[in-house]
């Protein structure tokens, strides 16, 4: 096992990726490493006819990536749109995997991302030296992609400043980038795309200029609709990333999983899940990535100094740092919560008692 | 004999089916179309193929004492059966039903009907004390939901399926093989949106049912109830297409649902003949109607309770007219995009043409990626969130009704029979120019002219035959009294709860009259009583409001309590004042007015001792109502002998509610009743430091409740408050800032701030006298003379008074 902490997607799944290149006969796009159709068999999960088991990437509505697939086939750029940790990321990165087989390709936007980040940087020393030219200009992921024809990932696009958003309004409609100062043109190859992720919670940050999002096909990737689904996608992740971080996994994580979403669903919904009792919601989204981190942190916790239970106390701390993000307000939401529902549940009294201790 | 017969499975809504169906009938050219409908109601298919009728209609058939028990069978344009019985009509050729009739479906129900009520007696028989009035035939069937008889006439889904075969959908079966996940989307691909008119898809599609059947057989065997009247229906029509093969010399087209293709093909007259030993008997032909309703589009949806609906009834429509004109058959999604962009635009987005052509071409992926032989509509609807939605499925939502469903209703021809209340109704729509329409639409009446006054006499007489096709929206009279606001929307069952007023008459107005007269004889409190009694008089039923006068007459000479006295007087004042200005005998309504407010003023000093809120409240509203009308009435000996010493002994009376011996302060003020030196005093007293803050708290209320902004106006009750509030403890204080603010908030901003000025500035706008000046005295005589003439009319005035 190399020391790598997180390999990307393609080198991760490249078994997957490679059992499904090896039998896809389907029609491709130009320069797509797998047919669409394979490109979804590999982020929904399946098997090919050779055997070969191909993980669930994503598990939700089909609809909604048949349609990122299907945008990014017709040429136009896709914005994926979801609340924080409803795996947003994760989709583009491995749609950029599957698609091109390179994931790497990643321009993370901030407020202090610039166009020099977005077009081309300068290498001042040759500038000086050559002047204007090609070996003097440093290419960007974005103009990489367009000169490869292969896919460019944006993150959190509207962190980045509206100006600084615009820069792509003419790589979208046109695709290609000026380059004024050499009277060049870069055209980008067929194939190329864009996969951009926003965040619709704070989207008041650097709203998307209505030029722009018109040049977007947007899917808006929803929480998990029930229960079930989300304890699926956790236990599944948390297997994962036990394996890889070496942590033991007790045969009662998933009994534990149904308890954490249980809680997470009810505060972040405000309600109990049979409806009988209001209650008030903390400020933290308490998304489906919290939970994951949650169950790993109590899994560390559980390792590392529980004896491998994993028990109320090896969680409890967890939950109250997902829980708990302002120390006033949501403390009392949470309070309100251990004594008006949790305290009546018999199979919560675990972790009633020990989250109650903390508090 | 028939020298051959064909067997045309269709689906009962289905666009891609009827131009196939279509294509084929002019191929077969058949002398005799028969199709899966019930077979007494023939003689309407003449009046189904008219020029005149607009699809959706539906036959109705109902039972002539028994409106409520009734069948529907809906058709839209594009359904195969309807087009199949125009296309017969255009060529000459004879067309019937072939489906059991309708006479022994109805009789059935009615045996079902009769046996429950049966049930019901004799258990009310065991109750003695139950209800002893029986209860309205009508109510049995709740008019909301769906007529069993939609599903009685169409149980079996839309081809005519069993629904589930042994937990599974045959259908379904057929789609799982084709690659499909759902047999709604295979059925719609490759039947539906297929616009090819090859006619040999009906003998695939007739051999694949029939393989479906026989593995469904021993599930078939098995008989349940549904099972068995499927089997029933078709030997049923299996015996018919025999009898019609038997008269017919040329060729003959069975249209019927795709399941049954198969199963009628097959020759089995003798277990026919026994299966149809079966049926029970038919209602005789003069127990029941058979007659053609216009029908909506939002109630051929599946969401409307229809089981044989379709999905999306505007995109059925939309593939037909589609697959009606000449262009390619791509256009079908570029068109429904088009659409789509324009109402998106009518709420307010702007949808690009360019964003339009995205949606196009993201539909077009869409349908690839999932192995469609073209865009259907799962695709272009994620196109559309994708593209013009901005991803925002709630924006879709918004749409989707209004596109999914439409607002189409049918029209049926006028030589239709009608049942003589729809009759009357269309008559008057026809005559005071009120069409239905299915989607809410707004009118505005005036009462002065005729033609509102009638509208709105006919929308009235329909409220009171539950067919609220018009709500009021305001009833309240801010608007005048002239004026009244309705809106307007036509259900398709509103037909038949009009046909269920039967039993009261043949014609609105007469069937109003008598059911309002039944309601009013199983009224007993006298506010309801007199509610009635002035709907009847806006409903311009005087036999109906005469009979309430009568009745409310007797009640009111047994009603002893005070608030249902109280609570009665507004209307009846109204009516009073409504009957001066119609012809009619309102009889010695006057004199009993006035003695149910003596009554009540009598009564209500003891009625306002010790209540809580909630009661007080509503003794609040009845004293404010009863107060108002008795000053609309302008009956100054009751109001001076009894309804003012009523007021005042409640103020003074220790034990009266604090909150209504404030409102009785308050009214006395308002009406100068109660010297401002007294009500001075009073607040003083009321207010002071010895009466507990819960009770002054609630006294303050009372009298602000309605009136804040007399503090405005008045220095002296201004100063009694802000005394009374510099004198509360800070604890009390807080403890009633709600109660403050409550009665603050009824000021506007404005008035606010006045107020806030005066009570900072005390000085600056209070003292502004006004003075007289002597000279001008005379003048303003001489003016205020001109002026009485002038508004008077007088055409020489300004002679008279020149000096």
């Amino acid at each position: 096992m190399n020391d790598i902490l997180r390999q990307p997607a393609e080198v991760k799944f490249a078994a997957e990726l490679a059992a499904l290149q090896a039998e896809d006969s389907g029609a491709k796009p130009v320069n797509w490493a797998l047919s669409p159709k394979a490109v979804m068999t590999y982020l929904l999960g399946g098997s090919t006819a050779a055997g070969v088991k191909i993980s669930p990437k994503y598990v939700g509505n089909r609809r909604l990536i048949e349609t990122a697939v299907a945008t990014l086939a017709t040429d136009r750029a896709l914005l994926l749109l979801g609340v924080p940790g409803t795996a947003k990321s994760w989709v583009s990165e491995h749609l950029a995997a599957a698609i091109c087989g390179n994931s790497q390709q990643v321009i993370q936007c901030t407020s202090g991302t610039d166009e020099n980040q977005i077009r081309y940087g300068w290498n001042y020393a040759q500038l000086l030296a050559k002047g204007p030219s090609r070996e003097a200009l440093v290419p960007t992921p974005l103009m990489r992609a367009m000169e490869t024809g292969t896919l460019c990932r944006l993150e959190e696009l509207t962190r980045m400043g509206s100006d600084v958003q615009d820069t792509l309004i003419t790589i979208l409609s046109e695709k290609m980038l000026p380059i004024p100062e050499l009277n060049q043109i870069v055209q980008a190859k067929q194939g190329f795309n864009l996969i951009a992720t926003a965040n619709n919670r704070d989207k008041g940050v650097n709203d998307l200029s209505s030029a722009l999002k018109r040049r977007f096909n947007v899917v808006v990737l929803p929480m998990p609709t029930d229960l079930e689904e989300e304890v699926g996608i956790i236990s599944q992740r948390v297997q994962e990333m036990g394996a890889a971080l070496r942590l033991q996994v007790p045969s009662n994580t998933q009994a534990e999983i149904a308890k954490l979403v249980t809680i997470f669903r009810e505060l972040r919904g405000g309600e109990t899940l049979d409806g009988k009792v209001t209650l008030k919601t903390p400020s933290g989204s308490l998304s489906t990535a919290e939970a994951i981190s949650v169950m790993v942190g109590g899994l560390s916790q559980a390792t590392w100094f529980g004896a491998g239970q994993l028990d109320a106390d090896a969680l409890s701390p967890s939950i109250l740092g997902a829980v708990v993000k302002d120390p006033v307000q949501d403390r009392a939401v949470l309070e309100e919560y251990l004594e008006t529902v949790l305290k009546k549940r018999a199979d919560y009294a675990g972790l009633y008692r020990s989250l109650h201790e903390l508090l | 004999m028939a020298s051959s017969i064909h067997y045309l499975g269709i689906r009962h809504h289905g666009p891609g089916s009827a131009k196939r169906l279509l294509a084929a009938l002019q191929q077969l050219r058949p002398q005799l179309v028969l199709i899966e409908g019930p077979a007494d109601c023939s003689a309407l298919l003449p009046l189904l193929a008219n020029r005149a009728t607009v699809p959706p209609v539906a036959l109705l058939a109902y039972v002539t004492e028994r409106p409520d028990i009734c069948l529907y069978y809906p058709f839209a344009e594009y359904s195969p059966e309807y087009q199949a019985c125009r296309w017969a009509h255009s060529q000459g050729a004879q067309c019937s039903f072939i489906d059991l009739p309708v006479a022994q479906q109805l009789a059935t129900q009615l045996a079902a009907a009769k046996a429950v009520e049966a049930a019901q007696a004799s258990a009310d028989a065991e109750v003695p004390d139950g209800p002893s009035e029986p209860s309205e035939p009508s109510e049995t069937d709740e008019p909301d939901t769906p007529p069993d008889a939609l599903s009685a006439a169409d149980e079996d889904a839309e081809l005519g399926a069993p629904e589930l075969w042994q937990g599974r959908d045959p259908i379904g079966q057929l789609a799982k093989l084709a690659g499909y996940e759902d047999g709604e989307d295979w059925w719609n691909d490759w039947i539906e949106q297929n616009q090819d008119d090859d006619e040999a898809l009906f003998a695939t599609l007739a051999d694949a049912m029939g393989e479906l059947r026989a593995a469904a057989e021993f599930a078939i065997e098995q008989e349940s109830p549904s099972q068995q009247r499927n089997l029933l229906r078709e030997a049923y029509m299996r015996s018919a297409i025999h009898e019609a093969a038997k008269q017919c010399e040329g060729a003959i087209a069975v249209v019927c649902g795709a399941w049954h293709a198969q199963a009628l093909n097959t020759q089995s007259a003798k277990a026919d003949r026994e299966r149809l030993k079966t049926l029970g008997d038919k209602l005789p032909a003069s127990k029941f109607k058979t007659t053609l309703v216009p029908w909506t589009s939002p109630r051929l949806a599946f969401g409307s309770g229809y089981a044989a609906g379709v999905a999306a009834p505007m995109w059925y429509q939309h593939l037909w007219q589609c697959g009606q004109s000449p262009k390619p058959s791509s256009d079908v999604a570029v068109r429904w995009l088009v659409q789509v962009a324009e109402q998106l635009r009518q709420l307010g987005h702007l949808p690009s043409t360019a964003s339009v052509i995205e949606a196009t071409r993201l539909s077009q992926t869409l349908a690839a990626l999932r192995n469609r032989p073209a865009a259907c509509f799962d695709d272009l609807r994620d196109a559309i969130i994708a593209c013009l939605c901005h991803g925002e499925a709630a924006l879709w939502q918004q749409i989707e009704n209004r596109l999914l469903l439409g607002n189409q209703v049918g029209q049926i021809p006028p030589e239709a029979p009608l049942a003589p209340l729809l009759e009357d109704l269309q008559n008057q729509q026809k005559r005071l120019k009120l069409k239905p329409e299915a989607l809410p639409k707004e009118q505005q009446l005036d009462l002065r002219s005729s033609a509102g006054l009638d509208k709105s006499t006919l929308l009235h007489r329909l409220l009171i035959l539950e067919v609220p096709w018009g709500r009021l929206s305001d009833s309240g009279s801010s608007r005048g009294t002239f004026r009244e606001r309705w809106l307007l929307q036509w259900e398709p069952e509103f037909s038949v709860r009009l046909v269920e007023n039967l039993v009261y008459g043949s014609t609105i107005a007469q069937a109003a009259s008598q059911k309002l007269k039944q309601s009013l004889l199983q009224e007993f409190e006298l506010p309801k009583l007199a509610e009635q009694i002035h709907l009847a008089l806006t409903a311009q039923l005087p036999q109906a409001a005469e009979f309430g006068l009568v009745k409310l007459e007797q009640r009111a000479a047994q009603a002893c309590d005070c608030l249902e006295l109280l609570q009665s007087l507004p209307e009846l004042v109204d009516i009073l004042r409504y009957g001066t200005a119609r012809e009619i005998s309102i009889g010695h309504l006057d004199e009993l007015v006035q003695r149910l407010a003596i009554q009540g003023s009598l009564a209500l000093p003891y009625a306002s001792r010790d209540l809580d809120d909630e009661q007080a409240s509503r003794v609040a509203q009845a004293l404010n109502g009863a107060q108002q009308a008795l000053l609309l009435l302008q009956e100054t000996s009751t109001l001076n002998d009894y309804w003012w010493p009523a007021l005042t002994q409640m103020i003074h009376a220790a034990n009266t509610t604090r909150s209504l011996a404030g409102l009785a302060a308050c009214l006395l003020y308002q009406q100068q009743q109660l010297a401002t030196e007294h009500l001075a005093l009073l607040l003083q007293r009321l207010l002071s430091p010895g009466v507990p803050v819960a009770q002054a708290a609630k006294f303050f209320e009372g009298f602000f409740a309605t009136s804040a902004a007399r503090l405005l106006y008045d220095p002296m009750l201004l100063e009694a408050v802000s005394n009374w509030l510099d004198s509360l403890e800070a604890d009390a204080f807080v403890e009633y800032l709600p109660l403050f603010r409550r009665v603050f908030a009824a000021l506007d901003a404005m008035e606010r701030k006045r107020l806030l000025d005066k009570i900072l500035r005390p000085g600056a706008a209070l003292n502004k006298q006004v003075s007289v000046t002597a000279e001008s005295l005379e003048l303003w005589q001489n003016h205020l003379g001109g002026l009485t003439q002038l508004i008077a009319g007088a055409a020489d005035w300004a002679t008279t008074h020149e000096h």
